[in-house]
């Protein structure tokens, strides 16, 4: 082998073991496990075959800490509380609405979302689905007379059957909540009522965690009573017949949006407002309904949802109805605080 | 003059040689190290490397109990690994050595057909059997001796212990094995020869010589199991939280990336430790002469 085929040999090798960083016509996308499938974006597939790559998180403040050390997808996915965050580490540019026909299906109480504006016709997130955190429990297991509140997490009469999600803006909102504590803005003394809630609960906790496939699978076996879980979860176990209720909390269910964010620098923005546009395709929006129970920031997929499927998964075509009943999760002003106090309390500090 | 220039070709061979585990040992590991170590005496302040130093995070880890606590937690817990690997690695290690014959080599593939899939399925596996629905309650129910499922085998300390004592049982058999292995046969002949009952034979003969072997088995198992954070948090439940747990939360959730290399520089400190005594003991019980 002489030096010119030797180098020419190791580059070839380099590019094959890196090629899909290299690869610049295909759009990096950047989503909660679950929501890369393609049928929530057929028309992007259709325009553009081949070129989508996808990488997923569990929990969105971790998608950030990735993203904040170097990892650079164009597109992501993280939840309008952090949205603030993304952008005060200026990982974010910001998105043209004109350049999204699809834009004005979107529900104006998304819209209009201060923390989402960034002037000028142009927004720093797509609100792209929404739904709802609550307790989801075995309504053959709980206590006939159980009271419709999220302390059902807190009951000692179920230790050892209880899980919680592993997110600030899920389980540590929630305690606030409980000790009646704005969860939005706290003080010293507000964080450290928020602890003990949560030192409260730790003992009788089986687990923290993101993987909702272990929380269906420990519920639908009887391990689990109750749990902290997303609309997705209800309605995958009633599919299986489980008999499962999610709650309606009189303190109130959690409800949630995220959306799409913009890299900077992303070399492929035309294929990200392609992206962007064909999820919010009334068909696109139409599965993440129907297949998950969670809402979608248009109007037009509701549209083409029966109203008895609506019914049927406690989703108002009016998500500003929703709004009314349930607290909304904004950005948390002292999530960082909260983040490493909720870790401190998961170890047993 | 000829001899001298053998001597510098042997010196450049030598140093060509060298120059791969030198580049990876300064290259990679050194320089990730050195980055760790000035990493953990910063604040978080958003900017890595530049801006002032503080000994700020060290203070919090040795004053605050919490951390003390889960140290202790994870040095109990791989000690238990350590000690649950080394027992029942022993008489694996014992049979290949002395009683395998022929099967040698089909009971050493047996030994390390575990690696053949990855930790992780492993871990899983390990779920299967020790879930509420899943193997061992289901073949108590089965076998009537209890009647309701129990939930005592998963989300605790035992759980993450025996799928760590399962995962490293290779690396503390193999080492053994060799030292076994490595005993001549005359000692023993010479043993018996002398009356030496075969209990004797193994308390006065095998165990002392093959101690090199269990110490270095040992220490293979305990540095690893340490700082492992997949299996507290896949099986152990909040209350296996170990050290590797609380590192990996502040490169992750808690986006203190300072303090994380702070409890990792603290970490690799209590092994060096416990490697420090390991060797002590080596020196007292694990030499051969």
């Amino acid at each position: 082998m002489n030096p010119k085929t030797l180098l020419l040999t190791s580059f070839t090798a380099g590019a094959l073991l890196t090629g899909p960083a290299l690869a610049e016509d295909k759009l990096n996308y950047f989503t909660w496990s679950g929501y890369e499938l393609p049928v929530f974006h057929e028309a992007y597939t259709a325009a553009h075959p081949d070129a989508l790559e996808v990488s997923v998180f569990g929990d969105d403040d971790d998608a950030f800490t990735k993203v904040k050390s170097g990892f650079r997808p164009d597109l992501a996915h993280p939840c309008y509380d952090k949205i603030a965050r993304w952008n005060a580490e200026g990982l974010l540019q910001p998105i043209d609405t004109a350049r999204i026909p699809n834009w004005d299906h979107i529900f104006p109480v998304f819209r209009n979302l201060p923390d989402i504006q960034a002037g000028d016709g142009k927004v720093w997130m797509v609100p792209w689905d929404w739904g709802n955190t609550s307790v989801l429990y075995r309504t053959d297991m709980v206590a006939p007379d159980a009271d419709m509140s999220w302390n059902m997490l807190w009951d000692p009469q179920y230790a050892g059957r209880l899980a919680t999600i592993d997110a600030v803006h899920d389980t540590p909102l929630v305690a606030a909540v409980l000790a009646g504590v704005n969860p939005f803005d706290m003080s010293e003394s507000d964080l450290e009522k928020v602890a003990d809630k949560l030192r409260e609960q730790r003992p009788l906790l089986t687990t923290y965690t993101t993987d909702m496939t272990s929380v269906e699978q420990s519920l639908a076996s009887g391990e689990l009573v109750a749990a902290m879980t997303w609309n997705a979860s209800a309605v995958a176990l009633k599919a299986q017949d489980v008999p499962v209720e999610f709650m309606d909390p009189k303190e109130g269910m959690l409800t949630w949006t995220c959306g799409f964010v913009m890299l900077k620098d992303t070399p492929n923005t035309d294929l990200a407002y392609d992206f962007i546009n064909s999820r919010l395709e009334a068909s696109s929006g139409k599965h993440l309904i129907e297949d998950y129970g969670y809402g979608t920031s248009t109007d037009s997929a509701f549209a083409a949802v029966p109203a008895e499927t609506l019914d049927e998964l406690k989703l108002p075509a009016d998500p500003q109805k929703m709004l009314e009943t349930t607290i909304f999760t904004g950005p948390m002003k002292q999530n960082d605080a909260l983040a490493k106090m909720f870790e401190r309390i998961k170890a047993g500090g | 003059m000829q001899s001298r220039q053998v001597l510098t070709d042997g010196a450049g061979f030598r140093a060509a040689m060298s120059m791969p585990g030198v580049l990876v040992t300064f290259g990679l590991v050194l320089f990730a190290l050195a980055l760790v170590v000035v990493l953990a005496f910063r604040i978080n302040d958003g900017a890595l490397f530049v801006g002032p130093l503080s000994l700020s995070n060290m203070i919090t880890i040795f004053s605050d109990g919490l951390y003390a606590k889960v140290m202790l937690r994870s040095l109990w817990i791989s000690g238990l690994v350590t000690l649950a690997t080394v027992i029942t690695a022993y008489p694996v290690a014992w049979y290949l050595a002395f009683r395998a014959g022929k099967r040698r080599g089909l009971v050493l593939f047996l030994v390390t057909l575990p690696f053949w899939t990855s930790y992780l399925l492993r871990v899983f596996a390990w779920k299967v059997v020790l879930a509420y629905n899943g193997v061992l309650n289901s073949a108590m129910i089965a076998l009537g001796i209890w009647d309701t499922p129990s939930t005592a085998f998963l989300n605790n300390p035992t759980a993450v212990v025996v799928t760590l004592a399962h995962a490293y049982a290779p690396f503390a058999i193999l080492p053994i094995f060799v030292a076994l292995q490595t005993i001549p046969p005359s000692l023993l002949e010479a043993a018996s020869d002398l009356g030496a009952s075969r209990a004797q034979s193994f308390r006065r003969i095998i165990l002392p010589l093959s101690m090199p072997g269990v110490l270095g088995g040992a220490l293979v198992v305990f540095v690893p199991t340490i700082g492992d954070y997949v299996t507290p948090a896949m099986l152990g439940g909040p209350s296996s939280t170990m050290i590797g747990n609380l590192i990996q939360a502040q490169f992750g959730k808690a986006n203190d990336w300072p303090f994380g290399a702070a409890l990792a520089v603290a970490t690799m400190l209590v092994i060096l430790i416990a490697v420090a005594l390991v060797r002590q003991a080596d020196r007292r019980w694990g030499s051969r002469t």
